[in-house]
């Protein structure tokens, strides 16, 4: 029974492609049909997750602050989407006199395509990839630098120079933090053995003693490089506490400064389309991807697990936006370089090993003290920066 | 299928050189970048289509994620006031010129290349794992590569560090 | 010994407590949820101006002689008074019109502090919007004219002093007038 749900989708679109071939339909085009139907649904669960997370993030952050979210369109305010894309799209489109009209224009088109593609890698069920790629965690990073591209154009073409201010630190920020990124889940691929999704999904099955699953994030080194890639992937999506690069109070928009409209809205899409396949990535490398955490639950199906997990992450990410108070430029950069890099590069070493140390019990300790001494020298090296010590004052000559 | 094979590879090339020609004769210096950055795209789709994923999307990470940035940064914080005036050309060659000696770079790479002892040799086969073979090759049979790149590396950061420092009283 | 990310789970732990127990405490979730909840005025917030009359009939029990005391001290002048006059042209103790322009009136409550018959008070009724800016925001007498007891409901702690000093009043008055019943007529002898 839980085996047919589990199935269910891939049953049903293989049944489908059988009823069209019966029709005599050429195989080249059952192949199209086929894509086309996986992306058309990849694409419509995440944008329908897009929606529900605007609101529910809304929600969050309001009971977090002692007062309701939307709470009028629909009931609870679930339907505050309808109304925000409505507004959103009988908005007049301005665009400024003297700004680069191609470039503005494309930019939008440029920061949605890489956050949809990325979707194509990530496993969302037993068998359930929309492209099985070997290297695909190289693709996953090589498509998502596509975004920084659109976040300069953005912020140039718009001919303002506060857009631009904007997107230098967008840009500066997005590059700080990709290397803690790619390196921690680099850690991940090192220790499963592929690059590919599906086998670092496959390497966490199982459970040890029978029911502690075998997640990566439950080993020092797994859980570091998890937490490393989850303040990175914060960074990366420009989300609080990350986004001074958009904050209100800071340069008005930023580099989104002179975009109104159906054209804000796309990029509103694209960071939290963006934000969910960095956690849909996390999960797949350290959380375990679609495992079930004990053994009798995997009647639950494989992707109701993934969603399940996603979902979480999310949820962690906009408890943390409610929490944490943005992080002044100079602090997010030296955080990157002085911290999450040295971190990166200590849980990659205890990964390590972890490994060539036979991965028992003296491989734990050791592992855990690699990546504990950094963690502290680090932590207790960040404070003495900002002590006060007698003024001295230099007078030029 | 092999026409559907020959053109993954023949319609990324097509706008490879379209917008690298593009961005040679723009005048927008900003648009120029752009164009330089379609083109390290295709290029990127090029080494995919051609079976080098790795190369491929390495590309893409490096040369779309960071090289094309730092083209853009270069431009902005050097000559923000000029950028829709291309400046006096260097040389006195002209167009003819330029697109003479531009031809000539490419015949005798082109000759180097076909010269080459790479050229050759018959295609070997497609590894089965193809990143385990670049990363066992880059720390076995050519490691002098990675160390020396690595020293590279690590002087280009030591100096960028070194210039940003503040200079201390 | 600093350990980084132990204060910012401490104030995971803050938010995620706001978070919880704003389904179950009241001081987690403070808001009102106007219009299906309205908020609980203090006893001395006031909108605009009504006239008080005691017992059921409006006109009859009217406390406004028209003395035209607060007309003139009204300083944006907001209200207008003319006096009623019976048939035969004589004024009598009462208003034949009474506006008030709640537009223009801004709640300064001096017509209550000079009234010396008790008989204009504050409202609290601040629902009166309207579609046209001009007719609907100028109350005649009719909608001025609003009850004791209804002013008790609103005012109580106001009204039982207003009640008192009346009914105190009252009792000088008849205690006066029993005394001057009950004194003997002035002697015709009384010296020049």
């Amino acid at each position: 029974m839980t085996g047919m749900i589990e199935r269910a989708p891939i049953e049903i679109l293989g049944w489908f492609l059988g009823l069209l071939g019966s029709f005599g339909v050429p195989g080249w085009i059952l192949a199209a049909v086929s894509a086309v139907i996986i992306i058309g649904t990849v694409i419509g669960i995440f944008l329908g997750l897009f929606a529900l997370t605007s609101v529910m993030e809304r929600k969050i952050l309001a009971r977090v602050q002692n007062r309701y979210g939307p709470n009028r369109v629909g009931p609870f305010g679930l339907f505050q989407p309808v109304a925000d894309g409505i507004k959103m799209i009988t908005k007049e489109d301005l665009v400024p006199r003297t700004a680069d009209k191609a470039v503005h224009f494309l930019a939008p088109v440029v920061m949605m395509v890489p956050a949809l593609m990325v979707l194509a890698i990530i496993p969302y069920g037993r068998d359930m990839v929309p492209a099985e790629l070997n290297s695909g965690i190289l693709y996953f990073f090589a498509v998502g630098a596509g975004t920084e591209v659109a976040v300069f154009m953005a912020g140039w073409a718009s001919n303002n120079k506060y857009s631009v201010l904007g997107a230098m630190r967008a840009i500066a920020q997005m590059i700080s933090y990709e290397l803690p990124l790619v390196i921690s889940a680099i850690v991940a691929a090192m220790i499963a053995g592929s690059l590919s999704p599906s086998a670092i999904v496959a390497a966490q099955g199982g459970f040890a003693f029978g029911f502690v699953p075998q997640w990566f994030v439950l080993t020092p080194w797994g859980f570091t490089a998890c937490l490393v890639f989850y303040i990175a992937a914060l960074a990366e999506a420009n989300r609080s506490p990350f986004d001074l690069p958009e904050g209100e109070s800071e340069l008005v928009a930023g580099h989104l400064t002179e975009y109104s409209g159906f054209k804000y809205a796309t990029f509103f899409m694209a960071e939290y389309v963006g934000m969910f396949a960095v956690c849909g990535m996390l999960v797949t490398l350290f959380l375990g991807g679609w495992q079930a955490p004990l053994p009798f639950l995997t009647i639950v199906p494989s992707w109701c697990w993934f969603f399940a997990k996603v979902c979480f992450v999310a949820f962690t990410m906009i408890w943390v936006r409610a929490t944490l108070p943005r992080l002044r430029i100079d602090h997010l950069l030296a955080f990157a370089w002085k911290f999450l890099l040295p971190m990166s590069f200590a849980a990659f070493l205890s990964a390590a090993c972890w490994h060539y140390a036979g991965r028992g019990p003296l491989a734990w300790l050791l592992s855990l003290a690699i990546v504990g001494i950094p963690y502290l020298i680090l932590g207790n090296s960040f404070t003495n920066r900002f002590a006060v010590s007698r003024r001295t004052y230099q007078f030029s000559e | 299928m092999k026409i559907i094979g020959e053109w993954f590879v023949l319609l990324p090339a097509a706008v490879l050189l379209l917008a690298a020609g593009a961005s040679v004769v723009m005048r927008n210096l900003i648009h120029a970048a752009l164009c330089l950055t379609l083109s390290f795209i295709a290029l990127g789709i090029v080494f995919i289509a051609l079976g080098a994923e790795f190369v491929g999307f390495v590309q893409l990470l490096v040369y779309v994620g960071a090289v094309a940035m730092l083209i853009v940064f270069a431009i902005l914080l050097t000559r923000p006031d000029r950028l829709t005036k291309s400046g006096t050309p260097f040389s006195g060659l002209g167009p003819a010129g330029g697109a003479a000696t531009g031809f000539a770079a490419l015949v005798v790479l082109l000759a180097f290349i076909f010269s080459s002892p790479l050229a050759k040799k018959p295609l070997p086969a497609p590894a089965s794992a193809p990143v385990a073979a670049i990363g066992g090759a880059l720390m076995g049979n050519d490691v002098v590569a990675l160390i020396v790149i690595g020293v590279l590396l690590t002087a280009a950061l030591v100096g960028a560090a070194v210039l940003a420092m503040e200079d201390k009283p | 010994m600093n350990f980084p990310g132990f204060g910012i789970l401490k104030g995971l732990v803050v938010t995620a407590r706001n978070m919880g127990g704003s389904y179950f405490e009241k001081a987690r979730l403070t808001t009102e949820l106007y219009p299906e909840e309205r908020p609980t005025l203090p006893e001395n917030s006031r909108s605009f101006p009504f006239l008080v009359y005691d017992g059921d009939d409006p006109e009859a029990g009217m406390r406004c002689v028209s003395c035209k005391i607060c007309e003139k001290e009204c300083p944006p002048q907001c209200i207008f008074i003319i006096q009623d006059r019976d048939a035969g042209g004589k004024a009598l103790k009462r208003p034949k019109v009474f506006d008030i322009d709640i537009s223009v009136c801004m709640s300064c409550q001096i017509c209550v502090e000079v009234c010396p018959f008790e008989s204009i008070r504050m409202d609290q009724e601040y629902e009166l919007s309207s579609f046209d800016r001009f007719a609907p925001l100028l109350l005649d007498k009719s909608r001025l004219l609003k009850s004791n007891a209804y002013y008790r409901s609103i005012h109580p702690t106001e009204a039982a002093e207003t009640d008192a000093r009346i009914e105190s009043e009252q009792k000088k008055k008849e205690a006066a007038a029993e005394a001057k019943a009950a004194k003997p007529a002035p002697s015709p002898e009384a010296a020049p």
